[in-house]
């Protein structure tokens, strides 16, 4: 007990990164299935970065519609990104982050633009922003905020 | 893979598109380049480091993005875009994305 | 204009490495990394040492002293005398202006000051039983000196927190960890500085008293205490049962004779 104690912020250490593998890898996957399966329905509803051209007496309605979502990380995938820090190239636990945060911001537009009934979601874009790290810097996990936004077009049947 | 950033491919016609393809990646700068960076801030000038660094970002996630369009049976990708932010302390995220189409 | 959805399998904007096999790579390489850092460290730093002059280490011991309220004692400096003047013609130790003083707090320790400055703090004096004990104990910090292990400590922590700084940042987590790791290194360097600084003390006690009784008399109490050897792998002294063991495997190598202690004088 007493070498637990000598150490404590070692154990500590230990305890957080451990719970931060284990649980944060099965959100992961929770996540992944719920967008895999949500891509999967509204896979019709069609998406493009450009403007596309309509003749006007086709459209019945067009409006702005945005999806966000703000995905933190765990501490695991915080120590291995700072391990990287120390020797660079691909920080692989962040990739997947961002990645999900993404697919969901455009799911969440997606689904906005289905309850108005729009086919089709011109001009779309994508920011990714961090928050949560401004506050005390030595602290923070870190977070990443996402937004899809772009015009939904609704058409004349 | 024609990648363009407007609506359209000059000089072809779009017959068929995809959906959105994105390409993203996550570098981390390791120590050596930010002590050369410390050293640069005294005398100025360019950060060649850095831009080596974020050059072959871009190019990953351009190919990351080439690969996705791939899959989808693309040949053109249009209305690229490009966005920058920084998720982690001294690690930048890069990503592209756009519509994937095929051209005639 | 045709629409096709296709819906991807497989993900390219993920890798597929595994996090956990990952971890166990940059650790490997932070533990190579911070090694090799803090043994060229090492290197610079003990050379650095041995070029320093004593008369600068002296100026560094009065500011350190002023940090330790403490009071001259004569009967200790009586018993400092006697182990200094059995030193051999040739030690370095002749160049220093050997100062000792006793402070009145329960630590049981003594301690080894930049300079030549020695301090005893009144909890060791009284577990002390016997004359030849305390000699030891003196003997032991004499060794401290002749090695310049202080110096070397401050030069080593001194350059890994140079060096952390400048290659990561102030306040950056890399460095935190990083100077962590290198902490644990530090602590092992201590114990073999901890057993060398115990072989002189050994030596020194023979040549002063003819005889090495009463050499691991202190380290048996301590001993009592001491417990299991777990939490003493990353301390900076060594177990005393390590410390016991080492000193006779010596004596007996030596052929050191075991004769009569004096028991310590009523003065302290």
């Amino acid at each position: 007990m007493g070498i637990l104690l000598q150490n404590f912020d070692l154990v500590i250490f230990l305890v957080l990164a451990v719970l931060g593998y284990t649980a944060g890898s099965w959100a992961e996957k929770k996540h992944y299935r719920s967008i895999n399966q949500r891509e999967k329905e509204l896979i019709k509803l069609v998406v493009v970065t450009a403007e596309g051209s309509f003749p006007p007496e086709r459209i019945a309605d067009a409006a702005l519609v945005s999806g966000s979502v703000v995905v933190s990380i765990d501490y695991f995938k915080r120590l291995l990104a700072i391990l990287r820090n120390i020797f660079g190239g691909r920080i692989k636990s962040y990739e997947s982050l961002v990645d999900r945060a993404r697919r969901e911001a455009i799911l969440r537009m997606k689904e906005s633009a289905k309850k108005r009934g729009a086919s089709i979601i011109i001009n779309m874009r994508l920011e990714t922003a961090t928050i949560g790290r401004s506050a005390n810097k030595k602290k923070s996990v870190g977070s990443v905020e996402a937004i899809a936004y772009g015009t939904a077009i609704v058409m004349n049947k | 893979m024609i990648m363009t950033n407007v609506n359209t491919v000059p000089g072809k016609k779009i017959v068929e598109h995809f959906g959105i393809v994105q390409g993203s990646t996550v570098r981390a700068k390791h120590f050596g380049r930010d002590f050369m960076a410390g050293l640069k801030n005294l005398v100025g000038g360019e950060l060649k480091g850095y831009t080596e660094l974020l050059q072959d970002s871009r190019q990953e996630a351009m190919q990351r993005m080439e690969d996705q369009a791939q899959q989808m049976g693309a040949n053109a990708v249009v209305n690229i875009r490009f966005a920058t932010s920084s998720v982690a302390q001294g690690a930048a995220e890069l990503f592209a994305y756009g519509t994937a189409v095929r051209v005639e | 204009m045709k629409f096709t959805p296709i819906q991807l399998e497989g993900n390219v904007n993920v890798s597929k490495s595994h996090p956990l096999i990952e971890l166990l790579w940059l650790l490997g390489g932070l533990v190579l990394l911070t090694g090799l850092v803090f043994f060229i460290l090492g290197v610079t730093a003990d050379w650095a040492v041995s070029k320093t002059p004593i008369k600068i280490e002296n100026w560094i011991g009065q500011l350190a002293l002023n940090e330790f309220p403490a009071e001259d004692n004569p009967a200790l400096e009586q018993r400092l005398q006697a182990l200094l003047d059995s030193l051999p013609e040739d030690s370095a130790l002749h160049q220093y202006d050997f100062q000792i003083f006793l402070s009145d707090t329960e630590d049981v320790n003594a301690i080894a000051l930049p300079g030549g400055n020695i301090v005893v703090f009144s909890g060791l004096l009284e577990l002390m039983e016997s004359e030849n004990e305390l000699s030891m104990v003196l003997a032991h910090e004499l060794g401290h000196f002749a090695h310049r292990d202080h110096l070397r400590r401050l030069g080593r922590g001194l350059g890994v927190a140079v060096a952390a700084t400048l290659l990561f940042g102030e306040e950056s987590a890399a460095s935190n960890l990083i100077s962590k790791t290198l902490l644990t290194f530090q602590e092992k360097y201590s114990q073999d500085q901890e057993s060398a600084a115990d072989q002189f003390g050994l030596a020194l006690l023979t040549r002063s008293y003819g005889h090495a009784g009463g050499a691991t008399d202190f380290f048996s109490r301590l001993e009592e205490d001491a417990g299991s050897k777990l939490p003493y792998i990353l301390a900076s002294h060594p177990h005393p049962q390590d410390r016991i063991d080492a000193l006779n495997e010596q004596i007996k190598k030596k052929h050191y004779s075991i004769a009569k202690i004096q028991p310590l004088s009523l003065e302290l």
